[in-house]
């Protein structure tokens, strides 16, 4: 193939300003063909930038692109799928309003006369594609808005393979996949490697990166500081963030028996049925299973955001939560998974996202009091340590994990005794993570109770008091922890297939 | 373990028959808009003919049909093109200055013989061609949203309007309007089909896949290789064409030229889209349902003027219509997604 | 991330306080003056103390619809049902009062109650039904517009042609302190809504809704409710205007609303308020009112003949807008 250097993508000292931050700064990545190559880094370390630049979405402001060993200049990404190098990017790029075989097929639509689409024909040409990819548990017909997050992800993915590119990118492919989906793709990626296709991807999770990868490259602030065959995490770790930071899972203390603080017995709601669990003060309660077996239901159903049946106990009281507000009330606070479109209002300062539900409060009689706020804001910022300029910075400036904590401050502020996270650390770097699972441990240790659903399932392992693993919208098995061995929450979630 | 996952990692939907069952259902739910806007279509007629026979005692012939489509044939070209845009999360509001314009040059210029007349119909979508090609150039390179840039060129359009045809005056020749008008069948109801028919193979083209891709997430698009700059600006030039032709079509069907009399269509050809289904948020929609939208309102007035409504009335109930229609359309949508 | 994470700089005061949204609102009123200049080299006199109180009461109308309208299209919506509830509150309030200074006060209630009405029905509609905005206000134009023509006939009852009460005409032209009275309204309208979005809890909860409506909810705003607020205050700042207009212009005409569809649209985003929501302040707003009839007394002082004034006012708001509202991509 490229003989020239053995090369077969390249992005050499690139640089990259968004505004006056430095995407990018001297960053050189290369990848060889028939190998599988991670990009690991902190978030912002510009893992995405480079990544956007050999796909030909960003022009780099300096440097050079190489593909193949010939430099190129790429004005558009199919530009760069012309030259062969195929990208699933860590913003799914999927028209939610199109049908997966709409999508699969985009511009190589089955045609008949006078050269118009067959639309009827496109189900089927879709279906094909992806069972010859071992994917048939996605619906062709079915519009991507409708499919949960994994299962676009699995689109995106065949979408890509099916360009049969030279260079196929893949940023953070696994944070939305389930385990077996994440074999899937290990498998798919294996093969593809052995055929000699070059493979690139991110990911935060170590172990994903070495059970894959070849070869490894870690970013820091925007450049490239090393590249190795082997490495540990502690040692990728150190050169991601130039500090010492233990990957040990920290553990939560077993705490003695204490109150009940959210029970729920007979809860149903759709994609739910019949679910009975009890949430203890002190408490981090884990939600186990495959991706989709009613985690999100249970957690929108104990936020108030679906219309369920069954009795729900707050604190002793019963209560029927009929709206976030009610549930906000009664002390109970919901992280969502995609903190941009659910969590936070980006463009707007820290300080308002962090006071929106306690707005009575800094307020009276309906008239801001902008001191009062002011200081329970920079109070909550120092109190988690939020890496922010100035309370009135927007918060989408924010790093992920920054992001994060004035999520979390946000229901502080709010005295939330009950804490639903939900994949709270989806995407988060490794460091990042670590405070946060810090700062859950000792969230739970002042006494909230915290029930926390991880796509991880190590962290669930690790982190939780007990794990329930739900199966088809039911609790299938109730596992004692700390420090729960992954493969029972595995083998809960796995147990009927086994048997099949 | 890899033959393994590649062969059987994420399985899990149903056998074959009921599947086939539920293809089709996923069809009406998908197209639940434009189903809705096809029983709206059958439906007034279906109130027409009844209070007609009532009132007249006798059928709605060819005469009633030829003077419905007549009608309903400027609003249903405005309402396609303002279709194409809003398709792509735009939106015309220089729909209605567009059609004065037109409709003043067309009620002064088509007239003196054939080849005239054709001239001039070229001219004058040419025209609102142009006319697009300005909203689209400001929206796509301006990189002003399309209501801003179109509620000035609308003023624009007025002003050229005005400067035509400073007073109602002017028609369109005779043998052209036959063109349109036959009192005797419905020919007119010919370009009607030929409209949705065109639309059938544009929704087919590569061009027509690209708007929905445009309007449905401009970032996506661009990663799905589709020119997005170019696909906006083709879309207003083809909006401005569609309006061009609504214009002509207005001077045609109405006794004389008059330089405000497009600018109804503005707010109505957005209604008619609305009621046919196609999303203002973009990527969603069909020009046919835009068209079945235009009758819709048309037979309205036909409708209302049967029941014996009080003409000053006659706004209150279109405005009821219209909020009821679509309230119950986004219902319905709603039902049908929740039903799956 | 990487130069800038090692030493935070602290934005200074001053751009803090410039940003540009603030920018935008002096770039705005900086054309106000500018338009003045022109106005007076064409037509001197134009710019005189009391020439300029002209123009500024005849804006005052745009800007009081226009507040309603930035209520709206703050959060994302918008309202096209205000010419006719304008109308209608005019037509009610001249009939309600019937002449007499006496029955003023009450009319002019009857007329904010029904501009509230209508407002608040557009935002069940929007908000309950999920009936897009632009659909749900244009059909309650048309209700408005039929019921206000439908049950006067026309506007031909014996109590809707009176000429409006003399207190009313009064305060609309008359002044107090050498100061049109009606601009002193206006000015406490300025105030007050601009106090409301930046220091009430409401006004927070109104920028929340506009950024994400999803996020809001989730954050327990009850979003329904700020909707339904937000359309019912369009609807009374609407029937607001109708009266006003009414005692100024001598009565309640056929179409008087019609104009102030587009004109308060446009005075909204001329002042910086982001169409899709979030972002705007009403004193942009006041700039865009007061750039838009300036820019029409000039022209009306050239004798341009009215076609000429359609084409020059489009070009010039796309001229402004082009000029600073790049950077903000379509939808
Ligand atoms: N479009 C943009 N506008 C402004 N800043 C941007 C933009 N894209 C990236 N950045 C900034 O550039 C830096 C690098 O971002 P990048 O997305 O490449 O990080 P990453 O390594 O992919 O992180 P993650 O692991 O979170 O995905 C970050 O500080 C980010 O905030
Ligand atoms: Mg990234």
């Amino acid at each position: 193939m490229s003989e020239r250097d053995g090369t077969a993508v390249k992005g050499a000292e690139l640089h990259k300003a968004y505004g006056g931050v430095l995407a990018l700064d001297d960053a050189t990545f290369s990848a060889a063909p028939g190998e599988v190559h991670a990009l690991v880094g902190e978030n912002g370390a510009g893992k995405s930038t480079m990544i956007k630049s050999l796909a030909g979405v960003i022009r780099p402001d300096r440097g050079r692109v190489l593909i193949g060993g010939e430099e190129v200049r790429l004005r558009s990404p199919q530009d760069a799928l012309r030259r062969g190098v195929a990208t699933v990017f860590q913003e799914l790029t999927l028209l939610d309003r199109m049908t997966v075989a709409e999508n699969l097929m985009f511009g190589r639509e089955p045609r008949g006369v006078g050269r118009l689409i067959r639309r009827r024909d496109l189900p089927a040409a879709a279906e094909k594609v992806l069972t010859e990819h071992g994917v048939d548990s996605v619906d062709p017909g079915e519009l991507v808005e409708n499919l949960p997050l994994h299962q676009q992800q699995l689109v995106e993915i065949v979408r890509a393979v099916i360009q049969q590119p030279k260079v196929l990118i893949l940023d953070e492919p696994t944070s939305a996949l389930a385990r077996r989906e994440v074999e899937w793709l290990f498998g798919l990626v294996r093969r593809l490697r052995d055929e000699g296709t070059c493979v690139v991807f991110t990911s935060h999770r170590w172990s994903e990166v070495t059970d894959l990868a070849d070869r490894i490259t870690v970013f820091r602030n925007g450049t490239d500081v090393g590249t190795h065959d082997e490495l540990s995490e502690e040692d990728a770790v150190s050169l991601m963030t130039r500090r010492e930071v233990s990957t040990a899972y920290s553990q939560p203390e077993q705490g003695p028996e204490r109150a009940v603080v959210l029970q729920a017995e007979d809860l149903a709601a759709p994609g739910l049925h019949g679910v009975a669990l009890a949430l203890h003060a002190g408490e981090i309660l884990g939600i186990g299973g495959l991706e989709g077996q009613g985690q999100q239901e249970l957690f929108h159903a104990l936020f108030g955001l679906t219309p369920t049946t069954g009795q729900l106990e707050v604190r002793g009281k019963a209560k029927h939560l009929r709206s976030p507000r009610d549930a906000i009330r009664a002390g109970i606070a919901f992280i969502p998974q995609d903190r941009k479109s659910e969590g936070l209002l980006l463009s707007m300062a820290v300080r308002e996202n962090l006071t929106l539900p306690i707005l009575g409060q800094v307020a009276a009689a309906g008239v801001l009091r902008p001191s009062t706020e002011r200081t329970t804001a920079e109070g909550m910022i120092e109190q988690l340590h939020i890496d922010a300029r100035w309370p009135g910075q927007p918060v989408g400036t924010l790093s992920g994990g920054n992001q994060q904590k004035v999520l979390l401050g946000r229901w502080l502020l709010a005295d939330s005794q009950i804490l639903l996270l939900y994949d709270v650390t989806r995407g988060v770097d490794v460091a990042t993570k670590q405070d946060l699972y810090s700062l859950i441990i000792e969230l739970a240790g002042e006494g909230r109770g915290i029930l926390f659903y991880s796509s991880d399932t190590d962290e669930l392992a690790h982190l939780c008091h007990r794990v329930l693993v739900l199966r088809e919208g039911q609790i299938a098995q109730e596992l004692d922890g700390p420090g729960i061995p992954t493969e029972d929450i595995i083998g809960a979630a796995f147990k009927e297939e086994t048997h099949a | 373990m890899l033959e393994r996952a590649l062969l059987s990692p994420i399985s899990g939907r149903g056998e074959q028959g009921p599947r086939q069952l539920a293809r089709r259902r996923q069809l009406v739910a998908q197209n639940a808009p434009l189903v809705v806007a096809v029983v709206l279509v059958v439906g007034m007629l279906a109130i027409y003919i009844v209070l007609y026979a009532i009132s007249l005692s006798a059928f709605p012939g060819t005469f009633e049909a030829a003077s419905i489509t007549d009608h309903a044939i400027p609003l249903s070209l405005a309402a396609v093109g303002q279709t194409m845009v809003i398709l792509t999360r735009g939106i015309d509001l220089s729909v209605g200055g567009m059609m004065d314009l037109t409709n003043a040059l067309a009620a002064l210029k088509i007239q003196g013989g054939f080849l005239t007349e054709a001239l001039w119909t070229v001219i004058i979508l040419l025209i609102g061609a142009a006319g697009g090609l300005l909203n689209g150039l400001l929206v796509a390179f301006g990189r002003i949203q399309p209501i801003l840039v179109t509620l000035g060129t609308l003023s624009i359009f007025q002003g050229l309007a005005l400067w035509v045809l400073p007073s109602p005056g002017g028609h369109v020749a005779t043998g052209y309007t036959s063109l349109f008008l036959n009192p005797n069948a419905p020919s007119a109801l010919l370009w009607v089909i030929l409209l949705g028919l065109a639309w059938v193979a544009f929704r087919r083209s590569r061009l027509g896949v690209q708007i929905f891709a445009t309007g449905n997430d401009e970032q996506s698009a661009r990663a799905n290789s589709v020119p997005v700059i170019r696909t906006r600006l083709l879309v207003y030039v083809l909006g401005g064409t569609l309006a061009a032709g609504a214009g002509v079509a207005l001077a045609t069907t109405s006794t004389g030229g008059d330089a405000t009399g497009g600018d109804v269509f503005t707010l109505s050809s957005i209604a008619a889209a609305v009621i046919g289904g196609v999303s203002l948020f973009g990527g969603r929609g069909s020009a046919v349902g835009a068209i079945c939208g235009a009758f819709v309102l048309t037979v309205l007035i036909d409708i209302l003027f049967f029941a014996n409504v009080d003409p000053l009335f006659q706004p209150f109930f279109q405005g009821l219509f219209l909020v009821l229609a679509v309230g119950a359309s986004t219902l319905v949508g709603r039902y049908l997604m929740r039903r799956r | 991330m990487s130069s800038t994470a090692e030493t935070p700089p602290t934005p200074s005061r001053l751009r803090t306080t410039l940003n540009p949204d603030r920018r935008k609102i002096i770039y705005g009123f900086a054309a106000v003056v500018a338009l003045f200049v022109l106005g007076d080299i064409l037509k001197p006199g134009f710019a005189t103390a009391s020439g300029i109180q002209q123009v500024l009461q005849v804006s005052s109308f745009v800007g009081l619809v226009a507040a309603g309208q930035t209520f709206v299209i703050l959060v994302g919506g918008i309202d096209l049902s205000v010419p006719w509830v304008l109308n209608a509150a005019a037509i009610v309030m001249i009939a309600q009062a019937s002449g007499s200074n006496g029955q003023l006060w009450l009319g002019i209630v009857v007329a904010l109650a029904i501009g509230l009405a209508f407002g608040v029905v557009n935002g069940l509609g929007i908000a309950l039904l999920g009936v897009p905005a632009v659909v749900m206000t244009l059909g309650m134009n048309g209700i408005a517009q039929g019921l206000s023509l439908g049950v006067t006939h026309g506007l031909t009852c014996s109590g809707c042609t009176k000429p409006p009460p003399m207190t009313l005409v009064n305060l609309m032209t008359g002044k107090t302190g050498g100061i049109y009275t009606s601009l002193l309204i206006w000015l406490a309208v300025i105030a007050l809504v601009t106090f409301v979005l930046s220091f009430t809890t409401f006004g927070r909860r109104v920028y929340a809704v506009g950024n994400s409506q999803r996020v809001s909810h989730l954050a327990g705003v009850n979003v329904k409710v700020v909707t339904v607020a937000l359309y019912g205050l369009s609807g009374v700042f609407a029937a607001m205007a109708g009266v006003a207009l009414a005692g100024f212009g001598g009565g309640a005409t056929v179409g008087m609303g019609d104009p102030y569809l587009f004109q308060s649209i446009a005075a909204v985003v001329i002042g910086g308020t982001y169409i899709l929501g979030g972002r705007g302040h009403y004193l942009g707003t006041v700039a865009g009112a007061i750039v838009l009839t300036t820019l029409v007394s000039v022209l009306l002082a050239t004798n341009a003949p009215n076609y000429a004034r359609d084409i020059v006012y489009g070009v010039v708001i796309l001229v402004i807008l082009l000029l600073y509202g790049r950077g903000r991509s379509e939808a």
